[in-house]
């Protein structure tokens, strides 16, 4: 099969259930299990996401990848602490320059 | 002769114009710190596409067609290791699937949308223009200007990620490693989950997600988000008082 057939149909396949309950949602509402399911959708895909990567970079880098987790660490505590999710990025980034420089 | 609309004036008029520029505006604003990571990612993606043993074009054609980081970087993997088509397609609905959830979280604000108008946000949807999307829903009682807010981040997203995997595509395009910046993106991630944990079943599904999440590396066929989010939702679900509350 032509990649480009490949790439086609993934990409409809992806749209499908990217318009999923949107079309379900017209016709008979979303179902509850699916609307509580979906207060969580954002926590859960972006911490699976976000731990995958780190733990990705871990097996690649060994300690290697230690400022990478103290840089996360410090940015949860920043956002706790200011309640501002952007303060992830401006605490754990320089955390992370200044650890990756410090270590060999 | 009179004006036969005597109170559309400018005077009345502009500030409507000015509010819609406006929401577009802070949308696109809002989706700036996310392009930091983004747009190394889309390089890279880019890249990989040029480098692979199939055509660049089709690489490139999956920003537009699958328009999701992860998606992309596995079909165009398992595409150039000579995957079936049948697995390179169940490996990106298999990352994709955390869509279905993001569908229901936009549903009740999209309904009454007109079909063409909920088939093109669809089709912008993914993690930063959702988490840029929800944030303008919170934040306007009148949902008119939260559609502008996600359009207006899922715009900037689109042209940022097509255009950078388009530079990397074509020009190779590096970016200077000890800037680290491939960190944005779970920095921005974490920050985003960790301003939402406020209930104890949050707090459950997004543990639970990430210690999938962490172990799914080694699962087979990017499989690993997919089993993350439904590890996620089940513990949420339970904690949040049982599957038939």
């Amino acid at each position: 099969m032509s990649p480009f057939l490949v790439v086609a149909l993934a990409g409809a396949g992806s749209f499908l259930l990217r318009i999923s309950m949107l079309v379900v949602a017209a016709r008979t509402g979303v179902p509850a299990i699916v609307e509580r399911a979906a207060t969580f959708a954002v926590p859960v895909s972006f911490a699976g996401l976000a731990a995958g990567a780190l733990a990705t970079r871990a097996a690649d880098l060994g300690l290697g990848a230690l400022p990478a987790f103290v840089g996360v660490a410090v940015g949860i505590a920043a956002v706790r602490r200011t309640g501002s999710a952007r303060s992830a990025i401006l605490v754990g980034m320089p955390t992370i320059w200044v650890l990756s420089a410090l270590t060999p | 002769m009179l004006d036969p609309h005597p109170l559309r004036t400018d005077a009345l008029v502009a500030p409507a114009a000015l509010t819609r520029r406006h929401d577009l505006l802070a949308g696109a604003m809002a989706m700036v710190p996310w392009l930091t990571g983004i747009v190394p990612f889309g390089l890279v993606i880019g890249v990989r596409a040029a480098q692979a043993d199939i055509p660049t074009f089709a690489g490139w054609l999956t920003g537009p067609l699958l328009f999701g980081g992860s998606a992309q970087i596995a079909v165009i993997d398992l595409l150039d290791a000579g995957a079936a088509p049948a697995i390179v397609i169940g490996a990106a609905l298999a990352i994709n699937l955390r869509y279905v959830l993001y569908s229901a979280k936009m549903a009740p604000h999209w309904r009454g949308m007109s079909r063409w108008w909920q088939a093109a946000a669809a089709s912008v949807m993914v993690d930063p223009s959702v988490a840029v999307g929800v944030a303008g829903y919170e934040r306007h009682a009148d949902e008119r200007r939260a559609h502008r807010h996600y359009f207006g981040g899922a715009a900037l997203l689109w042209v940022a990620w097509m255009t950078a995997i388009a530079i990397g595509a074509t020009a190779g395009a590096s970016v200077p490693e000890a800037l680290h910046l491939e960190l944005v993106i779970p920095l921005f991630l974490v920050g985003e989950v960790a301003a939402r944990l406020t209930t104890r079943a949050a707090l459950h599904a997004a543990l639970t997600a990430a210690a999938v999440g962490a172990l799914g590396v080694a699962v087979p066929l990017h499989l690993g988000p997919m089993l993350a989010v439904a590890a996620g939702v089940a513990a949420g679900l339970h904690a949040d008082g049982g599957w038939h509350r």
